[in-house]
Parts: C-alpha cells; structure tokens; sequence
C-alpha cells in the first residue's frame, strides 16, 4: 500500500501520462522490488528509470503466439542493453505478458517464454545475469482493456522494469 | 396444524420399536456429542457485521484461526460483498471451514420406515384443477444466449422427444396426450370427462448445447426453424371411449365355466380374439414412450434396459401393483431401479385415462411386457 | 347344458397347451423412444416440530427445493397449485391430491430443535404415481446453524434416489473473487457453497492469486500466488487458513498445481528459462520429480482418479493439444485432434470424462471427451469460457465465462454434461476459477 502510494504520488507530481499505465505497480506487486524506481530523477536525465522507460523504450510486443523478438524489439533492446551497461546500479525485472486470448495457465507460460527471450537477448549483449530476472504475468496484467487486436498487440509484451539494485 | 403434526408424529413413532428408539436415541446422541459435542460447550462468536478495519494479513490469518470453532453465521444468502479496493480482509461472514454442521448424522432406520399405508382414496373429484403446475417457460437458463436471433433457431426446448411439439396455446392446459376439448353438455353418459383442452409440451427432438446452438447459428438465412410438424394430432375418442364394460351373459358364463374347469376364481379367457395388428401394438408403444420421461436418469441409468410386466384392466387401464421388473440388463445393478421406477412411472401416467387398446383383443393384452430401451435416449 | 359344454370347451382348450400357451403369453413391445424432461416434484414445506423450528422447516424446504431445480432435472410445482397441505410427517400422504397436479415424486419433513438445542430434520421421498416411499425416511441432526447443510444432505439424498447419480450439493466451491477494473483487477482466494452461499474469504487481495484446487479431503487448497513477487504455489489450511509457500527454486516460477488423489502428491508447472515442464513434489518432503523434459509448454495437469495417469497440455505439435501419460511421467499420448487450441483438462471424478477448455474460431467453449479423446461434444460457447472444474459426482461442471471488451468481467457458469441447463452461479463479485469441493461427510 505504501509503497503503491509513494509510487502513485510520484507519478502524479511528474504529471506522467503514462501514471495510469499498470506495470508501475507490477513492479511492486507484492513483493516490493522497484521501490521508488521511478521516484527520482527526470526523463531528460539519461540516467533515470524514467529515461530508461521513456526514451530509451522498456517495452517489446510480440505476435500472436510467438515469442520471437522482431526487428524493431530488437533494436529497442539494444538500446535497453547499451544502458543496464551503462548504468549499473540498477537491476532489471523483465516482465512476460500476453493477450486475453487463451487459457489462464497456457498465458503464463507463454508469458515466461517471451520475458525468457528479452533476458537471452539482453544476455547475449552482455548484461550480466544476475542483474535481470524474470516474471510472467500471463493475461492477468492487461495494458490495454479493449477486446480487439488493436488493444491485444500492446498487450502481447514484456516490460523491463529497472530499478536501483539496493546498497546492502 | 401444530396439534395435526404432533399427533401424526406421535403414531408414526409407535409404530417403531420401543428398544430401537432407545437404542437410536442413545446412538445418536453420543455421535452428535462426539461430533458436536466442543461446539456446544463455547458460546458463539457475536458476529461482526462488515467492520472494515485496516489489518495486516497476518493478522487476519491470525483471527481466523481463531475463530474456527462455531459458526454463528446464520444470515447465509447475501454475504456482504468484499469492499472494492481495500485491501482488508471480510470479516462478515465466517471463514472457518470448519464443517459447520460437521457429519450431520445418517441414522438409517431412524424414522419408521414402513411406507404409511394408504387406501386407495376416491379419485379427486374430476375436477381438472385449472392451475396448469408446468406451463413456465424454460426460464432455468439465466440469459445471455450469445447473439443469436432466438426466432430463427431451434430453440433448445425443456423436453426432449421423439418428435418436436410446438408451443401450445397459451391457455392450454400442458398434459401427455394432446386432447380436444369435449362439449360438456354432450351427454349425461359423460360422467368424468369434461375434458379441458390439453397439449403436449413443447418439446424439440435433441439436446441443443449452447456451442452446437452458435454452430447452426447465423450460417444460411434458411436457418430452417425445424421441425414444423403439426403439433397436435387430435387423440380422437376421449369422451366415447368409456366402454362401460359390462359382460355378457355368454361372456360371464364362459368365465363362470373356465373358472370352474381351473378350480380358481380366476377370470380367464373369452375367446381370444385375433392377435393385435401392428398399428395396435404401436398404439400401446407410443402410448406408453409419452410418459417415458428419462430426463431425470443418472447417465448410468441411461445404460440399464429393464424389461417391466404388468397387467391390465379390462378397460386398458395398468394394475399398479402388479407392475413389477422382470430383468435388467447393461449399467449397474443400483441403477436398474431407478429406471425401473422411471418405466412404471410411465406405465402408470398414461395408463391412467386406459390405453387405446382393441377391448375385443382383451386376452391378447391382458398380460403386457415391455422392454425399456434407452440407447436411443442417451447423449451422443 | 350350455355350461357343461362351455366347460367342456376350457377344459379341451386348456389341454391344448400350444394355444392356450399362447394366449398366455404377454403382450411383448419395446420401447425405445421416450421424453427427456424435468421431472416435476413437489417439496410442501417440512412440518414444524415447534414454533421454534417453523423458520427452518420452511428454510430447508426452499434450499432442497432450489438444489433439486437447480440440477435442471426436476422441476418444481409451486405450491399454490397443491391440493392439499402435508400438515403430518408421518400420516398417509393423499397420492390422489399430488397425482392430480403431476407431482411425480413428493419429499416431506419433519424439523425440530430438541431439548439440547439440535436441529433435527427427517424427510420421506414418495414416488407418486406408484404410490410408494422410495426406499426408506432417513433423519439428520446437526446444529441448526448448520441447516443449510442438513437441507443439501436432504436434497442429495431426494437427487440420488430418484436419479441413480451420485450426490454433490453438500459440497463448497474455492474460486477467486474479482473486483476492479480489468488492467488492475484485485483479486482474491474465497469459498463457498456450491449455490453460492456462505461466502467468505481465504486471502487479502494484495497480490494476485489464481486456480485454487481442493485437495481430495477437501481440507487443503494449492494455489498459485505473486505474494513473492513470482508466481509460486501455496498451500492453504482452509479450516484456518494458516498458509506456507511450496519449495521453489529462485530464477523458477511454479503454477498450475493439483493434488494426485494421495493427498501429497502435488503435480505443477515450473517455468525455468522460459521452458515450462511438469513436476511433481511430495508436499511434506517438498521432494521433487521432473516428468516432462521438452523444450515446449506442457502445464495444467490433472491426475486420474485412480492416480495412475495425468493428462495435461503441450504445445509440442505446435499448437496447445491435450496428452495422457503415466504419472510418473515417460512418452505421452496425444488426445486431442480436433480443429482448434484445447486446454485445462481436468479428469472428471468418476474417471469417464475429460472435461477441457477449446478455443476456436475466436470463440471459447468447455467441452468433454472421453479419456481416450473420442466422443468429443462442445457444452457452451462465448467470448471467453475456460478453466472447467467437475462436481463431486461427475455430472455438472462449473467454469469461468469472461465478458468481452474495457467492462469485461468475470462470473462463474454451471451446465450439465449433456450440455443442458447452463446457469450462473450467484456471486457478489467477479469471479473466476471455480474448484469444486469433494462432497462433504
């Protein structure tokens, strides 16, 4: 709750449009992990979360099915590689989805194999492993709330959330 | 009705036993103290109503492990429903699983268990009551028939049948046989029959599932609304058909004199008469499948053919107690009498008003045989 | 004169056993057409033994009443058509007054609260027009907080005389609460009575939590939850809801569990680089098995009955199929072959159907085939149906049926395996992912 709150108030004081946006809260679903990840900093500052989020991109979509990166995945990766290279504090939760068009059980699986495919791809340009984890929220977290491709295709992802490994 | 019901309880319980009561009651009350026995002994939590307080989980865990004793929830129908957003536990309605009533206890041969006896008690009164029992719609399905334009399909009717029946008129008594209404003042012979028009339920020939329903669904515009048969083919002798048997004297003397040449009381054959046509025999067949209602048979059930003998009155009508299974074959052995409890329901329903049978033929179908067969029944 | 001859004549025609023999015979026909329908009863309300027990009398009624509709096998005759009243648990019933209105079987009841303030219920069944009690009066005694459970012990009892099925409405349902809006649905473990009844909650919503599953005594319940962060199956002590995470792994999500019919055995999907197998762990050692070893998705397993085989859902082919193998694991045998994705099988109890989850042409349907995968029939259809649970008595199944679009919500579904009487079920929120409880004793 608390941190939900912070997170929230956060947001709203940045007036981000993309505050309504629900992997926010996925970050700290339950456990906690991204505390104040987004709490700091600025999107002009290449160094922030926020800058990872925004400018560099914290997102991949897939096809139907598939969990194959495509070109421009691919490149919005390297662009995620270039900066968990180069801002090493931060630690990396990839987080696998997919549309409501299948079975709670088959989703989260699918989920699994598209966050696996963001972690090999950032694996094999050299992030270290142990920086990045890996999570599938199956159909459970929709971005998007219509029930038609144009909704499906921004729901089909896997999402970097980075946030400060901590000091400990 | 107080005084009524105890004083029927009072009977029913001498006829038990003394010592089985004793010893029932004593059964009973050591189980129920061994099962119920801590329930008894701690007051019953006051119940909270919907407080809404912020607690930890753990906390929650906590009271609930603490409250698993007794349920003193009685108010069961409307459970507050859970506050959107607050991430607080429901403290309403109890959560302890706990079984509440815990085994309420099976006492077999606890109540009297002889069927109370009863006499046959006039027939009531011919009155037809006018409160047709049946005619709701089929209202069992809660909505929400996908778009599907309910006009062009083929309605998964309540009653499956053989053949499809048409929605009766609404203010048409729904019966087993479609029936004409008679004209009251025909004739005083008419004594029981002033018969109010009746239909047979609307029925449709298969299970229609919501899948196979889409699946026919919106394809051609021909979406032929099937089975148009004519819904009601007019049973035609309902009110003349009170053959008022009265034997012949030839026919009494026959009797007299087979009886006598058997040494039994027994009326015995007149002469038999030639076997019964094809269309006769149909007539009994069809006669009896109206009331042949399996819908409410365990799948087993569905599995067991029971061949079921009885026998009839002179004016077609079955014996009720001579009804009795000959054999059964397929399913389990428990199921055979539920579908032997399900052919002589049958046997009896529409043999209530006589069967459409020949009354010369007599000896030919004096004794009846039927084998129940429900392959045809059963879901493919 | 005339009768000696006519004697004469009998006893000639009596020794003549070829025709006399025949005219003996019985009348032979075969019926094989018949009606499918309700059976109509009548349940008067039980007869009060006291003021004091006049609210339960009538109570009980009305709950044996709506199970007994509510299988959409029987269906009720309201009782203002009665003729007459059952005043007297143990006089004759008048089957002349409830042949009249149809009544092709009657329960009556008796309900009192005795000196130790236990609520004691007896009943009778009558089969009407055969004019008989079907098998024997039975009596139940409870606490009479307890009645709505003595009434589904009634109904169960009324349901399996008169059908030959076995009994399921003495029997809770686990399933998840929703509420919230779709992209932030909150959710939460809740149980109660098959009908809806009896609500209350196993967890907090403060992290997700997905398919509860009854263990086979009922007393356990394994779900999958993100308390951690990663998905991982919990088990949860439903009497106190004292709950502990299964061993897992870090890097590892487990979901998708079931108990084998042990009771210890738990069969589950673990996800390790992005490849999701099937294991199994003993739930008190947390020793595990692996059971599959394939680079595809196999999940939502689901044991026989007789715990000698689990079918369960693969992608091996290409697209999610269902496949039967031992369960132990080793070469799997495909079951699926129709036109579409199938998933979420589940054994039904009495080991005869499997009921699954297909998905084709964008619709959602439930439907069950036989173990071998023939007889495959479609029970629903809709925008989104999935996730089948069976009643103890393997002969209703409930499911989770989802509705389309940014108000999309979720609501739990019964129908019959004859694809019949498709119903909601009544719930205060949303809810998914319907476990049926074993029945109760």
């Amino acid at each position: 709750m608390n941190i939900l709150s912070k997170t929230m108030i956060a947001c709203v004081g940045l007036a981000l449009a993309a505050c309504t946006q629900p992997e926010y809260l996925q970050g700290v679903d339950g456990n906690g992990a991204g505390s104040g990840a987004y709490g700091s900093g600025s999107a002009q500052d290449p160094t922030s979360p926020l800058y990872f989020q925004q400018t560099v991109g914290d997102r991949v979509l897939f096809a139907v099915d598939q969990s194959t990166i495509s070109p421009e995945g691919a490149a919005t990766l390297d662009g995620q590689a270039q900066w968990l290279m180069t801002n090493t504090a931060y630690s990396a939760i990839i987080e696998g989805h997919a549309d409501e068009q299948g079975t709670r059980e088959y989703n989260l699986a699918l989920g699994a194999r598209r966050a696996n495919a963001v972690q090999e791809y950032l694996l094999s340009k050299g992030v270290a492993g142990n920086r990045m984890k890996v999570v599938s929220y199956g159909k459970e977290r929709p971005l998007e709330v219509c029930s038609d491709e144009a909704c499906y295709n921004k729901n089909r992802r896997a999402v970097t959330v980075v946030s400060a490994i901590p000091n400990s | 009705m107080g005084k009524a019901a105890e004083a029927g309880r009072t009977r029913g319980l001498d006829r038990v036993n003394t010592g089985q009561i004793i010893s029932g009651v004593g059964h009973l009350g050591l189980i129920a103290f061994a099962l119920f026995g801590g329930a008894f002994q701690s007051e019953p939590l006051p119940m909270e109503v919907s407080e809404v307080t912020a607690i930890s989980s753990e906390d929650f865990a906590l009271l609930m492990a603490q409250t698993q004793a007794p349920d003193a929830v009685a108010n069961v129908d409307t459970p507050e429903p859970p506050e959107a957003g607050e991430a607080v536990p429901d403290l309403t309605s109890d959560t302890d699983e706990t079984p509440v009533v815990a085994q309420p206890e099976v006492a077999e041969p606890d109540v009297p268990d002889e069927a109370p006896d009863v006499a046959e008690l006039a027939p009531p009164e011919a009155e037809v009551t006018d409160e047709a029992p049946v005619l709701q719609p089929p209202s069992e399905e809660v909505a929400v028939l996908p778009e599907i334009n309910p006009e062009s399909q083929p309605r998964p009717a309540d009653v499956i049948a053989p053949e499809a029946v048409e929605a009766p008129e609404p203010d048409v008594r729904i019966d087993d046989v479609d029936q004409q209404e008679t004209q009251p003042d025909e004739a005083e012979t008419v004594v029981e029959d002033e018969q109010e028009e009746t239909a047979r339920q609307e029925t449709t020939t298969e299970i229609v599932t919501e899948a196979e329903e889409e699946e026919d669904a919106p394809i051609a515009p021909t979406a032929s609304v099937r089975p148009v048969a004519r819904p009601s083919r007019p049973v035609e002798e309902p009110a003349e058909e009170v053959v008022q048997d009265v034997p012949s004297t030839e026919n009494s003397s026959v009797e007299d004199a087979l009886a006598e040449a058997l040494g039994t009381t027994q009326t015995e054959t007149r002469p038999a008469g030639p076997p019964l046509t094809a269309g006769e025999k149909d007539a009994l067949r069809l006669g009896v499948q109206q009331c042949w209602n399996v819908g409410s048979l365990s799948t087993d059930a569905l599995q067991t053919i029971v061949v079921v003998a009885f026998q009839m009155t002179e004016d077609a009508k079955p014996v009720a107690n001579s009804i009795r299974m000959v054999s059964s074959s397929g399913g389990s052995s428990s199921s055979a009498q539920q579908a032997f409890d399900a052919a002589r329901r049958a046997i009896i329903r529409c043999g209530a008003r006589g069967y459409d049978l020949p009354a010369e033929k007599y000896d030919q179908w004096r004794e009846v045989e039927i084998t129940f067969n429900p392959e045809n029944m059963r879901i493919k | 004169m005339m009768k000696h001859v006519l004697t004469l004549l009998a006893a000639f025609l009596i020794g003549a056993t070829p025709v006399a023999a025949q005219d003996s015979q019985p009348l032979k026909i075969i019926v094989d057409q018949g009606v499918i329908e309700p059976l109509p009863f009548a349940v008067p309300d039980f007869v009060a033994g006291s003021s004091a027990s006049a609210e339960y009398a009538r109570n009980i009624a009305r709950v044996v009443s709506a199970d007994l509709s509510g299988t959409g096998l029987f269906r009720e005759i309201p009782s203002n058509a009665y003729i007459s009243q059952i005043t007297s648990f143990s006089s004759p019933v008048q089957f002349a007054d409830w042949k009249a209105i149809n009544a092709e079987a009657l329960v009556t009841g008796f309900v009192n609260v005795d000196a130790s303030g236990k609520l004691v219920v007896q009943f009778r069944v009558y089969d009407v027009f055969a004019g008989q009690e079907m098998s024997q009066g039975l009596q139940f005694v409870g606490t009479p907080d307890g009645w709505r459970r003595m009434a589904h012990k009634v109904a169960d009892e009324v349901y399996k005389r008169i059908t030959g099925e076995g009994a399921y409405f003495d029997s809770r349902v686990v399933f998840v609460s929703e509420t919230g809006p779709k992209n932030q649905r909150e959710k939460r473990l809740a149980i109660m009575d098959y009908d809806g009844a009896n609500v209350s909650y196993l967890t907090d919503s403060s992290s997700i939590v997905l398919a509860p599953r009854f263990s086979p005594s009922g007393s356990q319940v394994l779900y999958t939850s993100y308390e951690s962060g990663f998905p991982r199956i919990n088990v949860l002590d439903v009497s106190n809801v004292a709950r502990r995470a299964l061993e897992g792994q870090d890097g590892t999500m487990s979901f998708a569990p079931r108990f084998a019919p042990d009771g210890r055995t738990v069969v589950y999907s673990l996800t390790r680089g992005g490849n999701t197998d099937l294991y199994t762990m003993d739930i008190n050692t947390g020793a595990s098995q692996r059971l599959t070893n394939a680079p595809s998705i196999e999940t939502a397993p689901s044991f026989s009955p007789d715990g000698s085989q689990i079918v369960f859902e693969s992608d091996r082919s290409g697209t999610p199929q269902l496949y039967v193998m031992s369960s132990g694991g080793g070469e799997a045998t495909r079951i699926s072959f129709g036109k579409g994705r199938y998933g979420t099988p589940v054994w039904s109890p009495r080991g005869d159907y499997i009921a699954f989850t297909k998905q084709s042409k964008g619709r959602f349907h439930i439907g069950v085939m036989r173990t071998n995968g023939s007889e495959e029939r479609l029970l629903t259809a809709s925008f989104l149906d999935e996730g089948p649970t069976w009643a103890p008595n393997g002969r209703v199944i409930m499911f989770t049926r989802e509705t389309a679009g940014a108000s999309g919500a979720s609501s739990l579904w019964s129908v019959d395996i004859t694809g019949r009487n498709l119903r909601q079920v009544a719930t205060n929120t949303g809810a998914s992912d319907p476990a049926w409880s074993p029945l109760q004793n």
